[in-house]
């Protein structure tokens, strides 16, 4: 394996000029031990997280660490200098081999984890020496919901307030569970399993709604965003992503950037027939929020079926960022990425919310690292995208249209029925997928795990039947030009430009971790847990864990006072599942061959569920 | 209800000389109970996981070899949407493979029609009185043909690979 570390040299100047931190920001520990936030450090003039943290630093509350899903920790001990000390400090088994993506969280010295199916949470003392657990909650998850998850059965974390941890269940529940206690306080349907709605998206919990949204873009479901009071499980409010207005929440408050983007029913207009009632726009990917304009942004999964001849028009609004009044969920603005999707680029990645120096003022933006390949700046306000350069290599678009926000579609590359295009990059897992980006306002910039892969896609016939797929095309795929599988990059959001790339061997399927320390996180397909200078990119340290990363690294500060690391290892999700065609050796009755995208990665990592927990 | 008696005394009879005897518990046989509280004893111990010989000669594959089934089955496959859980050719994806030899339920013809058929707990749908019977067997026919030699219990990562699709 070779990783080569390309630095774009002329911007490499910049890159440390903007790095240079013009107040130095570290987070305190008082007597208890317990951090104090610093609140918005900014060390990039006109560079802010737009929301915060109004928890402690120490702590790691909901699903991106704050409500704009920086992913960035004040906490700062662990810096360029001596992360070459790192070590593992304890670690433990969530007794599940499948893909662990999402997050632990950690509130008031309790460690909380949420496995992938059955959806097992823990709490874990960290007060203690071997961490012993507080409780263990084995939810009620009906096992037919395996078989309805498109992309392996994984969970993507909880979300903490009020005393309580809020999660899904594959099964299409919504649970809330005492957090001191482990004793389940309601359990609410919220997605119908027999329609093909699975859930395993994080919630987000605001103003004492739990927000919550439902997979299944590949079973031809109906997507939406739902709302549920936190103290009695009752669903508050729900806004569909296809359909008439009155369902999708669209009233005179609504307004779309682009004049395209405006007009009655939408929803319904701009789907052939009733197609748009299994049309997909499925909400299984991150949500932010934004509690100055109290809006609540997501975007959307691709359209369904992938066969796009029986879907003619736009398929609003399907593959779109959505902005929802968090009281209400009134739409106040949407903006569709890909409209007609014909490649499954969902729109799904988390949006990050942090105010930009653009064009001589401080703008509120947007920023959104697409599966099209596109790296989005967008005026969070109104839905204006203001830069979107592509971030990988790509070949089915030459450049998105400021006038419109459309993006100019090469014809060669559009898929059809009867058709077998060849080499489109990005593939169907787009340039970056479920994996978050993570921001630091100390060097301005975002730091975004990719991947380097295209696809041929051949579209056939397909059949609309309930709780089976609703896809219609094969699309093998193999990595990019270049050989390599994936690459983890530094992106300036302001120009649009990648300031640094780390290549991996393979997709860099695990999520980004920025931290006041000059440290950024993030771990490997094949089981490397690794350390860079979110400087340079110059890698400082690496561990490798158990089992392949597909989970997000956060930071907390133990009991002790000191800074600790934490991130899952366990392959799977689509990448380390249908990717990969690896199955859990403990399967004895499917052996199935090697799948010819990553035929090597199982030389390097094996099914797994382990959290790693690593400290100086 | 004679006849049946005198045909599970026989199989006792025969069973006897192979296999240990299960040992009677409770009240003898018949004594004083209704038909249906009736302890029925038992030939042979009763092994865990091993699938039934005693299936009505009804489930058997009137397809079996049928090249014209077998093609019809193909097309099947695509048309159920069995293909985006189990893969092209039946290489595994959502759903186990079905190209590998190895079978969670069962591999003869009558298992694989029952897994068709009554649908399993971990997400197979139930096709039974959803589709015709003579379609789940030429579906039968198709899937059986996917994993003839294809057991890849050894990996040794210098061999052949096979195109698979993501979601």
């Amino acid at each position: 394996m070779t990783r080569r570390l390309t630095i774009a040299r002329f911007l490499i100047v910049a890159a440390v000029a903007a790095c240079t931190p013009s107040s130095q920001t570290t987070a305190r520990t008082d007597s208890t031990g317990t951090a104090k936030s610093t609140g918005a450090a900014t060390s990039v003039a006109g560079t802010r997280i737009a929301a915060p943290r109004t928890t402690p630093a120490g702590e790691w509350q909901m699903p991106g660490g704050d409500y704009s899903s920086s992913r960035f920790s004040d906490l700062s001990q662990i810096t360029a200098a001596n992360a070459v000390n790192l070590r593992a400090s304890w670690t433990f088994s969530t007794g599940v081999l499948r893909g662990h993506e999402g997050q632990p969280l950690v509130v008031n010295n309790t460690m909380y984890v949420v496995t992938p199916y059955p959806n097992v949470s823990y709490a874990i003392d960290l007060t203690q020496a071997g961490q012993p657990l507080k409780w263990k909650f084995r939810p009620e998850n009906s096992q037919a919901a395996t078989g309805q998850a498109c992309c392996d059965v994984v969970n993507r974390g909880a979300a903490y307030a009020d005393g309580k941890i809020f999660y899904n269940l594959l099964d299409g529940h919504t649970v809330a569970v005492d957090a001191s206690t482990g004793k389940q306080l309601w359990r609410t349907k919220v997605a119908d399993l027999t329609r093909g709605e699975t859930m395993t998206m994080a919630p987000i919990v605001v103003k004492g709604k739990v927000l919550v949204g439902s997979s299944g873009g590949e079973m031809g479901v109906r997507g939406w965003l739902a709302a549920i009071d936190a103290s009695t499980g009752k669903e508050v409010w729900r806004g569909y992503n296809t359909g008439s207005d009155r369902d999708m929440k669209v009233g005179p408050r609504f307004k779309a950037f682009y004049a395209q983007d405006n007009g009655k029913d939408l929803g319904l207009t701009s789907w052939p027939g009733d197609t748009w009632k299994q049309g997909g726009g499925a909400v299984w990917g991150w949500l932010s929020y934004d509690p100055e304009l109290n809006l609540v942004y997501y975007g959307t999964s691709n359209p369904g079926p992938w066969n796009e001849g029986v879907r003619k028009g736009d398929n609003k609004w399907s593959c779109a960022i959505m902005a929802r009044d968090a009281d209400t969920g009134e739409l106040r603005w949407a903006f569709q990425v890909t409209p007609h999707d014909m490649w499954d680029y969902d729109t799904v990645n988390e949006n990050i919310l942090v105010d930009l120096p653009l064009g001589g003022t401080t703008r509120k933006t947007l920023v959104h690292f697409d599966r099209n390949g596109f790296g989005y700046t967008i005026d969070r306000a109104t839905g204006e995208v203001l830069v979107a350069q592509p971030f990988v290599q790509m070949n089915w678009s030459t450049g998105v249209d400021l006038k419109t926000g459309r993006p100019n579609v090469v014809p060669e590359k559009m898929t059809a029925e009867g058709k077998n295009v060849k080499d489109i990059c990005p593939s169907l897992e787009g340039g970056k997928n479920q994996q978050p980006a993570a921001f630091s306002p100390r060097t301005g910039l975002f730091y975004v795990p990719t991947n380097n892969l295209c696809m041929d896609f051949e579209v056939r016939p397909v059949s609309y039947i309930p709780g089976t797929p609703y896809i219609g095309a094969n699309a093998p795929e193999k990595k990019g030009p270049g050989g390599h599988g994936g690459e983890f990059i530094a992106w300036d959001a302001t120009t649009g430009k990648k300031v640094w790339g780390i290549e991996e061997p393979f997709p860099v399927w695990g999520g980004a971790l920025a931290t006041a320390g000059g440290v950024v996180f993030y771990g490997t397909l094949d089981g490397w847990f690794k350390a860079v200078d979110a400087s340079s990119g110059k890698e400082l340290w690496k561990f490798k864990v158990g089992s392949g990363v597909v989970g997000n690294p956060i930071s907390y500060l133990g009991p002790d006072g000191k800074q600790y690391i934490a991130v899952y290892s366990g392959i799977g999700g689509d990448m380390g599942l249908l990717i990969a065609g690896d199955v859990a050796a403990n399967l004895p009755y499917d052996v199935r061959e090697r799948g010819s995208t990553l035929p090597d990665l199982g030389r390097w990592t094996s099914w797994g569920g382990m959290l790693f927990v690593f400290s100086l | 209800m004679r006849a049946s008696i005198i045909v599970l005394g026989t199989t006792v009879i025969l069973a006897a000389a192979t296999a240990p005897r299960v040992v009677r518990q409770g009240p003898s046989p018949n004594a004083g109970a209704t038909d249906s509280m009736r302890f029925v004893a038992h030939p042979d111990n009763i092994p865990p996981g091993f699938p039934s010989t005693d299936r009505p000669l009804a489930l058997k594959n009137p397809y079996e070899g049928n090249a014209q089934a077998l093609k019809t089955g193909a097309q099947l496959y695509v048309a159920y949407n069995c293909i985006d859980c189990h893969g092209a050719d039946g290489s595994g994806a959502m759903g186990p493979s079905l190209a590998d030899s190895r079978w969670h339920f069962g591999g003869t013809a009558a298992e694989v029609f029952e897994s068709i058929y009554q649908g399993r707990p971990d997400g197979m749908p139930t096709w039974g009185g959803r589709i015709t019977n003579d379609q789940i067997w030429m579906l039968v026919t198709y899937v059986r043909s996917l994993s003839a030699g294809k057991d890849v219990a050894t990996e040794n990562f210098a061999g052949a690979t096979v195109e698979r699709t993501g979601h």
